[in-house]
Order: C-alpha cells, then structure tokens, then sequence
C-alpha cells in the first residue's frame, strides 16, 4: 500500500516529469552533437575530394601518377579510394577493382556498398568523386566513412552512458523527495483526522523552514483558533439566553405556583396576567437576541438604496414626540436636509427608532431629547442626546453588548439589546455608533465611518 | 358574531398548537377542521371549501410554501395566514411571495392570532369609497376631514391614517402590530408604548367630554372601534 502510495503521490509524479524532461534534454542535445558532427566530417571529406579530383584532373600523367602513388602509399589505414582509368575504361592505376556506378561529374557522390582492394572483403560506406581528363582517361579519387561511422557509434554510447546515470539519479532524488513529502502530508493527515473526531485543541506541527506546507499548515491552525473561538461565542450566547430566560421563567413559575394555591378567582386571573406578562418579556428577549445575529449576519433581503436619513429621522420624530410629550419631556428636531446615505430604509429605521426610543426611556419627566441630523465633514450623522443619568465611562462599550444590562434612574433597561441591533446594523452600514457625555446626559452619535466606502458591503 | 359559520382549516404537524388554536376560533363561532399534513392539507382546502387557511411554514421537513403554491396553480384563492417559527425578514417575505396573504411568528398571542383572522376575512368585503361613517364621526377621504356630530375635528396627517384605519374596521380587534404595519408601515415592534400614547391623543381630540369612547382597548389584545350603537 505504502508504496503504491508513493507512486501515486504528487511529488512522485513531479519526479517522473522532471526525469522525462531530461531525457528529452539529453536526447536534444546528442541529436544536435549528432548531427553537427557527421554532417560536417562528411561535408568536409565532400569538399576536398571534389577539390583534389579538379587539381588532379589538370595534372600532367607524370605528376598524377607521382600523386597518386604517394597517395597510397601514405594511407596506411587504407581509408583512400584512387583510381586512373583509360578512355577504354580499364584501370591503369589505383586500388580500386573496377569504377563504381557514379556519373563522372566532378561532383562527390555516397556510395553505401564500397569495396576496397586487398582488404579482404569487407564492404564500407565511402565517397568517390570521378572526373574526365583532357586525353579523356577518368580519375577517381574516393574516401572511406568507416571513420565517421565510427565517431556516430562512440556519440551513440556516450549519450546511453550519459542518460542513464541522470535518469537514475533524477528517479532517487524524486523518490526521496516524495517519501519525505509523503511522510509529512501523512503525519497532517493522522492529525486532522483527530481534529476532525472533536480534538478541537490539537494543531498541525509546523517547522522552522515555512516552506508552502507549513504556510498551510499555519493557515488551518489559525483558522482552528477562530473555529473555537466562534464555538465558545456560541456556547456562550447559548449561555447568556438561557441566563436570560431563567429570571422571567422562574418569576412566572413563582406566580403561577401561587395562583394555584389562591382560593380567590380575582387574585388567581391577576397572577395568570403577570405570568403572561413575564412570558412575554421573555419571548421579546428571544426575538431581540435573534435580529442581532440576523442583522450581524447580513439579512439577505436587504436592499441598499440611497436613502434619505433627514426624512426617515423626521418621520421617527414625528412617531415618538407624542410619547416624549406623554412624559413631559421636551424633544426638539434639526435637520439640515437632504443627508444621503447608501443603506437599507428598514433597518436604518429601526437603528434609529432603537436610539430615540432609548433616549426617551432614560431621560427622567421634565427632561430634554433632542435629535440633530445633517452632514458633518461630508459624512451623514445623527445624534440623539439626552439630559438623562447619561452613560459612565466604564459602560460605554458595555452596553452595546448584546447582555449587558445597566441600572440608570435605578430601573433595568428593556431587554437590553436595542443598542446591540443599532450597532449591529450600523456595521452593516459602513457607521459608527458612539457614546459621549452630554453633561449631564448622554450623546448617542451615528454617523459614516471616513472609510466606509471601502467596506465590504457596501462595495458589493 | 358571524352571520353563517365559516369554515377554517388549520394545517400545522404541532397537534397541540391546532387544538389551542381550534379552543381560540370556536367560541368566536367559526368551524375550524385540523389537518397535520401537507396531503390531508390539500385535499381538505380542496373539499372543504375553507374561508380561510391557516398553515405552519414547516409541516415536518417539508415547507409548507410549495403546498399554497400548488392549490393558488389550481386556481384556490382562500386567504392564508401563515404561522412560522422561522422569524427571518427573508422568511416573512418569501412566505408572503408563495401566496401567504399574513405572516404571524411563533410564539404569539391567541388575540394576535384571532385578530389577524378577522382582518383576512374582513378583508374580502373591504370596498373602495370616499367616506367613512361609524355612528356619528364622519370621514371624507378626498378633502381629508373628519367630523364628530357636525363638529369638524382637526388632525394631523398620521392621526387622519390612524383613524381611516380604524373607520374601515368597525367592530374589530385591531393589534399594536397591525397598527404599526398598516399606518406606520414599520416592521420593527419598539419597546416602549408608543402607539398607546398616539391613541390616546387620537382619543382626546375625537371624543368631547359626555361623549361615547370610539376608540376602546382591549384587554391583552388591542383595541377596537366601538361600532355597536
């Protein structure tokens, strides 16, 4: 298994490939090698016996016979083909048996199946070259290849010795090399397999080296933290709901139980009424919960328009001055229109339904909400401020923490996760939603980040 | 309080949640028949001849939205009113786009549910009109003025959309939640009382002191335009 395993692997197969190109390479080279040098040794035999035949061609019979004879006596390796034939066609001289079939040109021409004399009977490639004299007799003049011949063999075995061994060691590297790689994917994979059976705590081993693997590796065990960082969010959400619902429940179960034991009808349908009223409380704490995780997951129906957050504070405005009224509260609107923002009509409302509908719950009788929008610095801005008990600094992160509850005027606030869904949906909005001082009382700005055109969400 | 007893057909797999919801509709004089599954579902809406539907999105694994589809192809208009326990912006309007008419979330109130029931049914004879008359507060939608008993009352323009709303439902239970969706058009439920305190401003310009309360409240439900004299 282990070793079909090795051969099946990617760095084996990156191995062969590399083994295949320099074969290839090799083969190239040699060809080249190959070919320059038979071509040129013959092309070079080519030349010189066409030039020796046309300087012999011209000689006195004298002088030639003295070439020739010089000729053959100096070939001690019997490499040269000489020849004088009379207008007859018979040999006059030379170490030929006969004139071989070639047109009597002057030209070289191959003859694969030459035959020279005295040496036994061995039959070699060679080149001859003929040419008419004046008193019409025929000089050859030829030249064995026996010698290229034999440099094209030892060209042939120098390119077998020579592929082999890089063949060879080419294969053992990539072998190697695939084992270690193999190895190690093996080891990343025994580990993940634990991961994946619920050992959320184990993480891949990573080396010095950061080679591509270890960047990998590194990646996934990053991404491990964030996988148990979300899983302890969770459980902690689940935590803080349970924690939620276990006040209003155990409240209603107190008053139920005591309604059981009252014998009067009266006081019996005003202790079902309040446990009712603790029910619902408690589902408006669920549903609460709820829309921030939708909102922080970005609902999918939003629709991002350009809205106009002047009209939509006016129409709030409009909606909540009768409650601030009710409660003696004097609320003043400014708006310096039109303030544009790219965003979602619904959920901007709501945002800001959440910021005003809390300025009024903490603002006491007699007091001020006032709700300003405009353009501040080119960025869209609305503040709700209050001259309530205002928010201390150590609670101004804390209550746009979904579970977070404060007592200001000694009362504790709704559910408690207004302010979380404002803050959720002005992310969504590429907004900051802030607290400051009112002295006395507290500012509640939101308004544009500097750089929320370049958030994800509103880019797409 | 219904003039011949219409016929509602719950479809929902929770067989506890049917018979609550039966207990809720039957003493207000409606036949309310049960069914569990998307098939009883179909073949009781096709037989029954339902007034009104009232269907959980999710009937075990399967969405519910696929059955309304198939009996709106076969040309069966009867209301739907969804009930879901999926609560998602996303959920309400897909369900509303596969032929639901209203969409309530679990858990709600019986009175919620009651009302909205009314308001389907209702809805089927709603007309198209100019003016609006319950005893003696007249409407007339076109100069946009109201008067009680001869006397002009003047009205903001969300106090007239409050009123209208009312006059075209005399007699019927009218929620905090239907008022916001239908004048306000806002989706969100605040936390506060808000709409209370636009009533009572409704109520104190309408009704002179002796005169008769219009606009009443319902105990643990809404309120309710008095229409019985």
């Amino acid at each position: 298994m282990r070793a079909i395993e090795l051969f099946r692997s990617s760095a084996f197969r990156v191995t062969l490939a590399f083994v295949l190109a320099t074969i290839v390479a090799t083969l190239l080279t040699f060809s080249f090698v190959y070919w320059q040098i038979t071509n040129a040794d013959e092309q070079s035999v080519r030349a010189i016996l066409v030039e020796e035949t046309s300087k012999g061609a011209n000689y006195s019979e004298e002088e030639l016979r003295k070439a020739l004879d010089l000729r053959m006596t100096r070939d001690l390796r019997r490499l040269d083909y000489v020849g004088l034939f009379d207008s007859s066609g018979e040999l006059v001289l030379g170490n030929v048996k006969k004139m071989p079939a070639i047109a009597i040109d002057g030209n070289a021409h191959l003859v694969p199946d030459a035959r020279p004399l005295g040496a036994s009977d061995r039959v070699e490639p060679a080149v001859f070259v003929a040419r008419a004299r004046a008193d019409s007799s025929v000089l050859l003049l030829g030249r064995s290849l026996l010698e290229v011949y034999g440099l094209r063999k030892t060209v042939l075995s120098a390119l077998a010795i020579a592929l082999a061994p890089s063949v060879l060691l080419a294969l053992a590297i990539g072998l190697f090399l695939s084992r270690r790689t193999t190895l190690r994917l093996a080891r990343l994979h025994d580990t993940l397999a634990r991961i994946m059976r619920g050992e959320l705590h184990i993480r891949l081993p990573t080396r010095k080296y950061r080679d591509e693997i270890d960047q990998l590796s590194h990646d996934v065990n990053l991404m491990l933290d964030e996988i148990v960082r979300l899983m302890s969010q969770i459980r902690n959400v689940g935590e803080n709901i349970a924690h939620d619902l276990r006040t209003p429940l155990a409240v209603m179960r107190a008053k139920l139980e005591r309604g059981l034991a009252t014998p009067e009808e009266g006081a019996l349908r005003l202790t079902v009424s309040q446990a009712l009223h603790e029910l619902d409380r408690a589902i408006v704490t669920i549903a609460a919960l709820l829309r921030v995780a939708e909102v922080e997951n970005g609902p999918v129906s939003m629709e991002f328009t350009t809205i106009d957050l002047a009209a939509i504070c006016a129409d709030l405005f409009e909606f909540y001055e009768p409650l601030g009224r009710s409660k003696s509260i004097s609320m003043t609107f400014q708006a310096s229109p039109p303030v544009s923002a790219h965003g979602d009509t619904d959920l901007m409302r709501e945002a800001l339904s959440n910021m005003i509908d809390n300025a009024i719950k903490f603002t006491p009788e007699g007091g001020v909400v006032r709700v300003s929008v405009g353009m501040e610095d080119g960025r869209p801005t609305v503040r709700v401020s209050d001259n309530g008990s205002g928010v201390q600094p150590g609670e101004r992160d804390k209550i746009f923490d979904r579970y977070y509850r404060t007592e200001r005027n000694g009362r504790i606030r709704g559910s408690g996760v207004g302010l979380s869904v404002a803050l959720a949906i002005a992310n969504l909005h590429g907004f900051d939603l802030k607290v400051s001082d009112n002295n006395p009382g507290a500012v509640f700005e939101l308004s544009r980040r500097a750089d929320a055109g370049r958030s994800p969400v509103l880019a797409a | 309080m219904v003039e011949a007893a219409l016929t509602i057909l719950v479809v929902d797999d929770e067989k506890a949640l049917a018979e609550e919801i039966r207990s809720a509709l039957e003493p207000l004089g409606y036949v309310v028949r049960l069914a569990h599954t998307i098939s009883e579902g179909l073949s009781e809406a096709r037989a029954g001849e339902p007034a009104l539907m009232i269907v959980d999105r999710m009937l075990g694994d399967s969405d519910a939205a696929t059955m309304i589809a198939t009996l709106r192809a076969d040309g069966i208009k009867t209301p739907v009113l969804f009930i879901s326990g999926l609560s998602s912006v996303d959920e309400r309007i897909r369900g509303l786009k596969a032929g639901g008419d209203d969409y309530l979330v679990k858990p709600f109130a019986m009175a919620e549910l009651t009302a909205r029931v009314e308001a389907l049914l209702r809805r089927l004879d709603d007309v198209r009109t100019t003016r609006l008359r319950v005893n003696d507060l007249e409407m007339d939608l076109v100069d946009q003025t109201v008067k009680r008993g001869g006397t002009a009352i003047k009205l903001l323009p969300r106090e007239f959309k409050l009123l209208e709303y009312f006059l075209r439902r005399p007699g019927q239970i009218i929620t905090r939640t239907m008022l916001l969706e239908g004048v306000w058009h806002y989706r969100f439920i605040p936390d506060t009382n808000v709409v209370d305190v636009h009533i009572s401003n409704l109520r104190r310009k309408m009704d002179a002191p002796g005169q008769l309360t219009l606009i009443v409240g319902v105990r643990g439900a809404g309120f309710m335009l008095n229409a019985s004299h």
